[in-house]
């Protein structure tokens, strides 16, 4: 307790004494409220009671004095504490119940009523204008609330106070209006749902807009009502019939001109806020009234979809679609849904793609932005109807908006559609499927050629002129616009990752990675590394295949060149080339290493300054040292890949019918033009041998399978498997735990394969780079499931595969041709590596096995290999 | 005038542009940043700004700090967007001013010659550039908001990916956005992230954009953010030493002070955006290096309420509901 003595002010102007005693801060009796109560030292006697007031009446001096003037004793009270500390305690007690007390009067109703000047508004006459004023910009936060209170319950205040606006505004009493601008823009500050509902109501508020032309601060009055009445257009292309519903659209309307332009430099944030619900709830209002109407949207369609309504009216009816569905973003989500479910069955796709068809480019991004409202609420609406029969048209021309110019225009929505329609992780089964395999079978091919066509043609096959005439070919160069090259590029890196499979039938025997690289020739250095990165894509779904088809057909030469040609420049080129070699060398992708440094390291020498360059050659280097005294390891590793490969037939096997006459035709033989150029400028025999023996096989063999190809449908079968296989992809990509008792020994081999279990982890972490948009699990898991995809995908793959091939006479036929190519192929090729003593390729032993364990399965049967001698 | 002056003269009245002229910046922006490395360098004299994050009328305050663009020379440590409610006007105009500046460059190198100019303002990736992040944090919503569509944010968040991830000043200054990453221990390290994707989950890049140092961890720490690491003092040193730098700076933490230095001055916090989601009540500071690399600290306050008004927009012509 502080020891105080207590003083009071007398008449003269004295200080008494009126004891010393012990100061304390306690309720007072009967009461919650504060007091100040100081008790006699000696006799323990009340020296001093006092309430503690709101008001700012207390002051501190000299660290040791509090004094007041106190109103229950009409004179100045002080307290002299013995310490500075027991003084500042007290001061802090004071201040706190003071801050409380402020606190309680904004919460409680009876407090401020009894407390508040602010009893009733002045009546509303021009002379008493200044004083409304007054009381609306000078009213403090609780006199706030309590004023707008008053409005509300003055039935008569707004009525009058727009009277005296229009009589101020025909006496043109400039002083008049601008007091009563201020008026009115301190009411809408005051921020009060109650009072917007009332002035923005159809009986004021073009008053209230009125009012607020004549800002005292901008010199001329503005026309914010001329503009509202004569220059924007309210399109009613349907009849509105119920007259809430027109009110709430023009009220709508006007409140976010008030919000936007009138007042836009003038309100805070929360009155913002407040009048974004306005708008928010009227849009909802208006939406479900007309949604439940149901003779205006028959009327709706009826007109969309009638031969007979013109082109222009047409044409505001999509608008207004549109807006339509914008609008409902503001209903309850299972009200949006049964709407967009009901314009479903009205028949709003057709009309859609009716829209994509037309010349008019405006129309068409809004036909495309309608789509996107549908994705957003449920994708699977345009699912179902882009599988069935009718909505083949429309994914079609979604693939050609796509590749379409729209000049200045943003039309990135094609992309993100057809995304959203071909998204394996959510679509269901059957949908995706369909899907997939008409987008596959239809329209891969539409995008693969705008690429072809619109990249320089020195090192384009000839073949493809065919398809392509040269005229035709040179006015898509001049039109292709390189951000609709990106997007295919996205589109088709974003195909890798969710279709892989699909993308090997596709891609290997159609050259399409060829053709893709065809972008490192372009001038646009941002589409250059975006080819990089497909190439990227494609090699972090570790397939052996793929990896096979890379090194056979020379496909990083391409990346290799650009990087060269880069020279030191530092730049995203220079970095998306060095980060694949990190990848091809932490990933220890054997083959791809020895075919780089094989068959470009003369170019790549110069480049030995670069830390990854160099550990590039250092493992190329250990892995040749490691060929002699590794035996175990190799066997186990050559009889994986066998058994891989085994599997892997039946892959090709698919390919093979799947494969496209003239696109492989052409590709080839630019590829042996190409081979035939470099052969050269190889640095040594081994690579040397390579490229021979694929061009020699490929002359070996004639085939002759592919006219049966153009119609080909995978049936029903096969698709489960892709689905299946595409499952198994997503849980490598760390969606789904997967617990598959087939993989374990796979997984264990894997295991002793791998010397070093950390570099795993580093590898992890570049896989997870790429695929960085899917949530990652616990790493161990993760690195184990993504090692054993490619040998999971061999297995599931062949299984389906076998059985539908099996009937098929003419394939077997062929496959025997295969066979005898291939065996001599392995050989020629086994000699080329027991040359460079080179343990990453095929050892006798593994050529033994391949002829015992599966003598019909030929161990590099690719299309384009057959091809190369037809 | 051409219609990027017209365009900067636009966003500097925090008007946002059309989709159609974001569209064209954004595709001369990717030209010219695939050029950038990763670890691009600067020249002294420079100025070091940390987080701007939407408050477009601060940054309007730092440039009247700092000067303008580009008679000063800017360095930008990312995290741009987000939280307040201008990150289309601040980044937009971030990016059209230094689209503008090398166009101009290459205009004078084709008249003059191929002569090193250096760039006047760097800009380099924050980890709010980055899809994920902007749709929880603001910047998805401001421009489905103002556009009405998020086709902006679209291509927006692809030329995020295109940013470079760090700075180098004069070889003895390392800046970035977050900090250091057990992946990168030298900076020739950094040159092999293909940057042009989305901000990872981890790894270096990750690191580099979510780290954070920390008095109390020494070596490495797990990050309370859930992304990238705490790095002690120790790491610091070690890292500085074998780099041979002077101190590193960056951004990403909010400090009351506007900047703030660690582990005996040889990491550097600078903060940029004041009164940080108008409310922290924080002061915002940039850094000022001469060309001898002397520093000096600038720090501003937010700008006053009255300078803050948004622009009217322009009203729709008509309306069907």
């Amino acid at each position: 307790m502080q020891r105080v003595k207590v003083y009071r002010l007398n008449d003269d102007g004295k200080w008494d004494d009126q004891g010393t005693g012990h100061v304390t801060v306690d309720y007072l009796e009967r009461s919650e409220e504060l007091g100040l109560f100081v008790f006699d030292e000696e006799d323990n006697e009340t020296i001093l009671l006092h309430r503690i007031s709101s008001d700012d009446i207390y002051r501190k001096q000299e660290d040791t004095i509090i004094s007041w003037r106190d109103p229950e004793y009409a004179t100045e009270l002080a307290l002299s504490f013995q310490e500075t500390s027991g003084c500042s305690y007290i001061w802090d007690n004071i201040c706190n119940v003071q801050r409380n007390m402020h606190f309680n009067t904004l919460n409680s109703e009876a407090f401020r009523s009894v407390n508040s000047e602010l009893s009733e508004l002045p009546a509303v006459e021009l002379s008493t204008l200044p004083l409304i004023l007054k009381t609306v910009v000078e009213s403090g936060i609780a006199d706030q609330m309590r004023l707008s209170e008053l409005l509300l319950n003055d039935q008569d205040f707004f009525r009058k106070l727009m009277e005296i606006f229009r009589v101020c505004e025909d006496l043109e009493n400039i002083d008049g209006l601008h007091m009563i601008f201020k008026i009115v823009k301190g009411i809408i500050l005051l921020n009060s749902p109650q009072i917007f509902e009332r002035i923005f109501g159809d009986e004021y508020i073009m008053d209230i807009i009125g009012a607020l032309e004549y800002d005292p601060e901008v010199p001329h009055c503005q026309n914010y009502r001329k503009f509202l009445k004569e220059h924007v257009i309210f399109k009613e292309v349907i009849p509105i019939k119920d007259p809430l519903v027109l009110s709430k659209i023009h009220q709508t309307y006007r409140v976010g001109y008030l919000k936007d332009v009138v007042l836009a430099r003038v309100l805070d944030e929360a009155t913002v806020a407040n009048l974004n619900s306005i708008i928010h709830s009227n849009n909802a209002i208006v939406v479900s009234l007309l949604k439940d109407d149901n003779t205006f949207i028959q009327e709706l369609f009826a007109r969309l979809n009638s031969p007979t309504t013109s082109p222009e009216s047409k044409k505001k009816l999509v608008y207004f679609l549109h807006e339509f569905c914008t609008l409902s973003k503001s209903l309850q989500m299972v009200q949006q849904l049964r709407l967009f479910r009901d314009l479903m069955n009205e028949g709003v796709f057709d009309i859609i793609t009716d829209v994509l068809q037309s010349q008019d480019k405006k129309l068409v991004l809004t036909g495309t932005d309608i789509l996107i409202h549908f994705l957003n609420q449920d994708p699977a609406l345009l699912r179902t109807y882009v599988v069935r029969q009718e909505g083949i048209t429309l994914l079609g021309l979604l693939v050609k908006g796509m590749i379409t110019d729209f000049g200045d225009d943003m039309h990135c929505q094609f992309l993100e559609i057809l995304r959203s329609l071909l998204d394996s992780c959510t679509l269901s089964g059957a949908q995706r499927d369909t899907i997939v395999d008409i987008f596959y079978e239809k329209h891969l091919g539409q995008l693969i050629e705008v690429i072809t066509a619109s990249c320089p043609s020195e090192n384009v096959d000839h073949g493809s002129s065919n398809s392509v005439d040269p005229g035709r070919r040179d006015q898509y160069q001049m039109e292709i616009k390189p951000e609709i090259l990106s997007n295919i590029c996205d589109l088709l890196c974003f195909c890798v990752l969710h279709h892989p499979y699909r993308i090997k039938c596709n891609f290997l025997p159609n050259n399409v990675i060829d053709k893709i690289l065809l972008l490192t020739q372009r001038r646009e250095r941002y589409l250059v590394v975006g080819a990089v990165r497909f190439i990227r894509t494609i090699l972090s779904r570790h397939d052996e295949h793929l990896v096979n088809h890379f090194v056979r057909n020379n496909l990083l030469k391409p990346i290799v060149d650009v990087f060269v040609a880069n020279g030191n420049r530092y730049n995203l080129l220079n970095s998306a080339v060095l980060e694949l070699f990190e990848y091809i060398r932490k990933e220890n992708l054997k083959l791809l290493l020895k075919y780089i440094v094989d068959s470009f390291w003369d170019q790549l020498e110069k480049f030995e300054y670069l830390v990854s360059i160099q550990s590039m050659k250092v493992k190329y280097e250990q892995c040749l040292d490691n060929g002699g005294t590794k035996g175990p390891a190799n066997v186990l590793d050559s009889r994986r890949r066998i058994d891989e490969r085994a599997l892997e037939k039946e892959e090709e096997d698919y390919f093979n019918e799947d494969s496209d006459e003239e696109d492989t035709a052409s590709a080839s033989v630019s590829r042996n033009q190409k081979e035939q150029q470099e052969q050269p400028s190889l640095s040594n025999g081994v690579a040397a041998s390579y490229t021979q023996t694929s061009r020699r096989s490929g002359g070996l063999v004639d085939y002759d399978d592919d006219e049966d190809d153009e119609d080909y449908k995978p049936p029903p079968r096969k698709q489960a498997e892709v689905s299946e296989e595409e499952q198994m992809t997503r849980e490598s990509l760390g969606l789904k735990r997967l617990s598959s008792k087939d993989r374990e020994p796979d997984l264990v081999k894997k295991q002793k394969l791998s010397k070093n279990p950390k570099s795993k982890d580093s590898v992890f972490a570049a896989i997870c780079s790429t695929l960085s948009q899917a949530v990652l699990p616990a790493k161990k898991t993760a690195i184990n499931r993504h090692t054993n995809t490619p040998t999971a995908e061999g297995r599931m793959s062949s299984s389906g595969d076998s059985q539908e091939k099996a009937p098929d006479a003419s394939r077997s036929c062929s496959d025997d041709n295969n066979t005898t190519a291939e065996e001599n192929h392995v050989e020629k090729e086994t000699a080329a590596s027991r040359k460079a003593s080179d343990p990453l390729h095929g050892s006798s032993d593994n050529r033994q096995l391949d002829g015992e364990e599966c003598p019909l399965v030929p161990r590099k049967s690719s299309p384009e290999m057959t091809v190369n001698g037809s | 005038m051409s219609d990027l002056d017209r365009q900067i003269e636009q966003l500097k009245k925090c008007e946002p542009l059309k989709e159609s002229e974001v569209k064209a910046l954004c595709l001369k922006a990717m030209e010219i940043l695939v050029e950038e490395s990763n670890v691009q360098r600067v020249d002294a004299p420079v100025t070091i700004c940390g987080d701007i994050h939407g408050q477009f009328y601060d940054m309007k305050e730092l440039f009247k700090v700092g000067g303008d663009c580009p008679k000063t020379n800017y360095l930008f440590l990312g995290d741009f967007v987000d939280r307040g409610f201008y990150s289309v006007e601040t980044f937009l105009l971030l990016l059209a001013l230094k689209v503008s500046y090398i166009l101009l460059l290459q205009m004078l190198i084709q008249k003059i010659g191929n002569v090193r100019y250096p760039d006047r303002i760097t800009l380099i990736r924050g980890n709010h550039e980055s899809r994920q992040i902007t749709q929880v944090y603001g910047f998805y919503d401001e421009c489905l908001r103002k556009y009405g569509s998020v086709n902006v944010w679209r291509y927006c968040t692809d030329i995020f990916d295109y940013l470079s991830l760090s700075a180098l000043i004069e070889n003895k200054i390392f800046s970035v956005h977050g900090g250091l990453s057990p992946a990168i221990s030298t900076l020739d390290q950094i040159r092999t992230i293909d940057r042009k994707q989305e901000v990872p989950h981890d790894g270096a890049m990750c690191d580099l954009l979510w780290s954070d140092p920390e008095d109390i961890v020494d070596g490495w720490g797990l990050s309370p953010r859930g992304a990238g690491f705490l790095f002690g003092g120790s790491v610091v040193t070690s890292f500085n030493h074998s780099n041979n730098i002077d101190y590193i700076c960056r951004a990403h933490q909010l400090v009351m002070e506007g900047y703030k230095w660690m582990f005996g001055n040889q990491i550097v916090t600078v903060w940029s955006a004041p009164n940080y989601c108008y409310r922290c009540g924080n002061v915002a500071a940039i850094l000022e290096l001469d060309e001898n690399l002397n520093k000096q600290f600038r720090v501003f306050d937010a700008a006053p309420q009255e300078s803050r008004g948004a622009p009217a927009k322009k009203p729709p012509p008509d309306y069907f509901l």
